[in-house]
């Protein structure tokens, strides 16, 4: 930093030098105090969790925290099991489908946005998907386990069908847009196609719903969860990872938009011109040139998204049913780690080997995210050195 | 932003898909802003009550909530929302509409609100108080004005003891004289009590079962098919009213949201005491004075990872440190006469606003940071240049230009606390909390009280409640509301860094 000029020896001055040499003093201080609480979080943590494995007398084995079951149940007559393979499944498989249902839109906004869009409605759009973000947790799981799963559980061959018919109907609308007159082309540009699309996807969602019951009784002999049950042998749980999927994948993609997007649209733009320039189409520029310019971004935007949905507590313990299966079957429940400990934590006995235990959770979850959140961060950091290399803006 | 619009001539089907993914992310936010905004709004309003004649000669008055498609039939079925649990011992009825012969909406149909069972639907016939019986629509009139003054005599009761009763009863261990006060106000609330109690409605459910309810049972009373619309509006209002300004009944599945939103906004304003001051602190320790070098740089990063470690990881430092540690050790030196029952060392409002104060700390670091970064350095030299000291210098010229961005950070915390729910769970939120953290008892801010909160209140509400079905609505709205508050207070933070980067420009510095 610039450092102040030495004032001249006053009384004034020294009084003004007194008490600038105080400030400093004082906001070194606080900000060293204030950094130093912050990162004695996973010290704290880690100091609550050792006498788990220090302690003589009751220290757990690696084979007692691995085995396939969780029951810290103080039923009488029950010993409690710890095993936290069960967790860590659970946790996995949630933000596995959610990341599988939310990477895909997102970084097809982020393309569609970064690639197509005027910059002017990007602008717009940047904030709508923030609020997006700001949506609380609480709400999205809501209306997760108590409107969409038993919507869902009624309308499973409705959601097969919605699947089945977005893309090809998205289709059908790129096809019918290029056979218009120009006129209506133009009032209809592709780079407002974000928008435009959104009543054209609505009716879709609507005509799919009312056709799904036909659906259903032509493949599947009118009960879709009948015969999934005897030909796949998947049962089904109303508040399942399917639904989690879908309310957490909602949760994490303005976050994976967000920095994808920044990290495509900071590419250098001679770049994708060059490849236009000579003969590519946008798609090709796109595909071939930009993305693996940004690959390092869009997989740190995809990381941190990870983070999230690891640590995603409410949406989990609110459309999970928090019951500690190891499936892969999106149909099922499970329970992870996040929501154990808000479930569990206020009634484990402090000092007690469940609470330790609970904490040793926390503690995974925090170096879990920290890791990748800072991995994230510095791949981040190498591709804005390679944005500067390639001479463009950064 | 490469080149003018050129014809995506044969790009294919992914350009598409690309778009429709876009879509497809606005269209789930707008649904369910929708969904809230409809659902929650819903609520209030006085829906028509219709009578159905079925087939069989059966009749039920109910409203319409939906309609499914039959499980294993042909046709279709319809939930009505029939209320009359005394009578009927559930408050949900489905038909199959087929079955039904008739439809019809009386103007004569009441409903009534109730303490006890929920709602009632069906016939006025009678109303009688201290040995007087009116019948027919004098009923009805009678009714009206008598439930307007019933309002005004609980009003007045509850006023009593929330004012001088409860403080009284407090007072009373130091203070003996209270006590002839304290008589004096209890005989007022006995009559009062008196004059409350005594009136008897004689109703008839539509299918001509009859019942007698206690009057002082009853809250409100309207005949919605009876209703013009701007008396609808005007109910609605009221509704609104009641849903911001009462406390929840009926084991929180009916009533208002008032202790959770005073819970909410209290917890959030001692959490924005705490983390302004600190989290300004800390930005201009490592952006103004810490040297920058690698370490600095490594610290940076720390505290932006920060804001993606999971907020139940929080919770628990906060439960283990706050709660069990500090709160553990201030109730052993000075509320020792209280163990084993604990008074902060048990969840409380002050340890729950340091947790969440801790969480959203990096939020007001990082944005504060941002804003000194924006702060050109030849602001910074021409101070010190024209003799400033340091301090002077970041008083006087970078934090006054600072100030916008301060504001963001510390709106964006506050939103992002006000959504926060998990940490709460674990250090000191409460389905229901009897005493509210203000009253006019010394020292008027009870830190360690446990307190309401919103988001919390959604939770319990829509999975602990006894009949979900019935409660759904006002999570609905509780949900709406919570909604509304974080979107205003994230479009206010969004409209100040517009307004910020229209001022300063980009970043120029790093």
């Amino acid at each position: 930093m610039i450092d102040p000029l030495p004032p001249r020896d006053l009384p004034r001055h020294q009084w003004r030098r007194l008490r600038d040499r105080l400030a400093t003093l004082l906001i070194t201080a606080g900000g060293i105090g204030v950094v130093v609480t912050v990162m004695a979080i996973g010290v704290f943590l880690a100091l609550e969790v050792a006498p788990l494995f220090l302690e003589a007398g009751r220290s757990l084995g690696w084979r007692e925290l691995w085995q396939p079951r969780w029951q810290p149940g103080t039923l009488p007559g029950e010993s409690p099991l710890f095993g936290l393979q069960p967790l860590a499944w659970g946790t996995l498989k949630a933000a596995f489908w959610a990341l599988l249902f939310a990477v895909p839109l997102a970084l097809g906004a982020a393309v569609h946005s970064a690639l197509f869009m005027p910059p002017r409605l990007r602008s717009r759009l940047k904030p709508t998907l923030e609020l997006m973000e700001a949506m609380p947790g609480v709400v999205v799981g809501f209306v997760a386990g108590l409107v969409l799963a038993p919507w869902l559980d009624r309308h499973l061959a409705g959601a097969l069908a919605l699947l089945i018919c977005l893309p090809v109907g998205l289709l059908l609308a790129g096809l019918a847009w290029r056979r218009l007159p120009a006129a209506w082309r133009h009032r209809l540009p592709h780079g407002w196609a974000g928008l435009w699309l959104m009543p054209w996807l609505a009716l879709l969602v609507v005509s799919a719903l009312w056709l799904s019951p036909w659906l259903e009784a032509l493949l599947f002999g009118g009960d879709l969860r009948g015969w999934l049950e005897a030909h796949a042998g998947l049962g089904y749980a109303s508040r399942n990872a399917l639904i989690v999927g879908l309310a957490m994948g909602f949760a994490v993609i303005p976050g994976i938009y967000a920095l994808a997007e920044d990290a495509l649209s900071g590419v250098p733009a001679n770049l994708g011109e060059g490849a236009q320039a000579l003969g590519a189409t946008r798609w090709q520029s796109l595909w071939k040139v930009v993305l693996p310019a940004a690959a390092p971004g869009v997989l740190s935007a995809v990381m941190i998204g990870a983070g999230r949905a690891v640590g995603e507590t409410m949406i989990v313990l609110m459309a999970s049913g928090n019951t500690g299966l190891m499936t892969l079957s999106p149909l099922e429940g499970m329970r992870s780690m996040a929501a154990s400990i808000a479930i569990e934590l206020p009634e484990a006995v402090p000092g007690g080997i469940h609470y330790r235990l609970l904490f040793l959770v926390a503690l995974v979850l925090f170096v879990f995210t920290f890791l990748v959140n800072t991995l994230a961060e510095l791949v981040h950091a190498r591709l804005r050195s390679r944005y500067r290399r390639l001479g463009g803006r950064s | 932003m490469i080149g003018r619009a050129r014809l995506p001539r044969g790009e294919g089907v992914w350009p598409w898909l690309a778009a429709g993914s876009l879509a497809l992310s606005l269209l789930m936010l707008a649904g369910l802003l929708f969904l809230l905004a409809v659902r929650g709004m819903g609520h209030f309003w006085p829906s028509p009550l219709t009578l159905v004649t079925l087939e069989d000669g059966r009749l039920l008055a109910g409203q319409a909530v939906r309609e499914e498609r039959q499980p294993n039939a042909a046709g279709r079925e319809r939930l009505y929302l029939t209320g009359n649990r005394d009578l009927d011992g559930a408050i949900w009825r489905w038909v199959a509409v087929d079955e039904i012969a008739e439809e019809s909406r009386p103007r004569d149909l009441v409903v009534l609100e109730r303490t006890r069972w929920g709602s009632f639907q069906g016939r006025l016939l009678a109303l009688e108080e201290r040995g007087e019986r009116v019948e027919g629509e004098a009923a009805w009139a009678a009714l009206q004005a008598r439930l307007q003054e019933l309002a005004a005599l609980r009003a007045e009761r509850d006023r009593l003891r929330d004012e001088i009763v409860v403080p009284l009863v407090r007072r009373m261990e130091r203070e003996p004289l209270a006590e002839a006060e304290l008589a004096r106000a209890s005989a007022r609330i006995r009559e009062l009590q008196a004059r409350i109690a005594g009136g008897r409605l004689l109703l008839e459910s539509v299918d001509g079962r009859r019942l007698e309810q206690p009057l002082e049972q009853v809250l409100r009373a309207w005949r919605p098919n009876a209703m013009s619309p701007p008396a609808k509006v005007a109910a609605w209002g009221g509704g609104v009213w009641r849903f911001l300004a009462e406390g929840p009944r009926a084991a929180n599945s009916a009533g208002g949201v008032w202790p959770a939103i005073f819970g909410t906004v209290l917890m959030v304003l001692l959490m924005s005491v705490v983390v302004t001051p600190f989290g300004v602190l800390a930005a201009i320790y490592l952006n103004e004075i810490a040297h920058q070098g690698r370490l600095t740089h490594l610290v940076r990063i720390a505290v932006r990872n920060l804001a993606g470690v999971p907020s139940i990881v929080y919770g628990v430092f906060g439960l283990g440190v706050f709660v069990y540690g500090i709160g553990g050790s201030l109730d052993e030196w000075f509320f020792a006469d209280q163990l084993p029952s604990p008074t902060f060392g048990t969840g409380g409002l002050l340890w729950a606003s340091l947790t969440l104060a801790l969480l959203t700390l990096p939020v007001v670091i990082v944005a504060t940071e941002e804003g000194l970064a924006r702060v050109p350095d030849h602001q910074r030299e021409g101070a010190l240049a024209l003799g400033a000291t340091r301090v002077e210098m970041l008083t006087r010229v970078v934090l006054p230009m600072t100030a916008p961005a301060m504001l963001t950070g510390v709106i964006l915390a506050v939103a992002r606390a006000a959504g926060e729910v998990a940490p709460l769970m674990l250090v000191g939120v409460a389905k229901l909390a009897p005493q509210v953290p203000v009253d006019g008892d010394f020292p008027f801010l009870h830190l360690e009280r446990k307190f309401m909160h919103l988001g919390y209140h959604i939770y319990d509400v829509a999975f602990h409640g006894s009949d979900v079905q019935a409660a759904l609505p006002l999570v609905y709205a509780t949900a709406l509301l919570l909604v509304l508050v974080i979107l205003v207070l994230n479009l206010t933070a969004i409209f100040l860094r517009h307004h910020l980067r229209a001022r300063h420009g980009a970043l120029p510095r790093r």
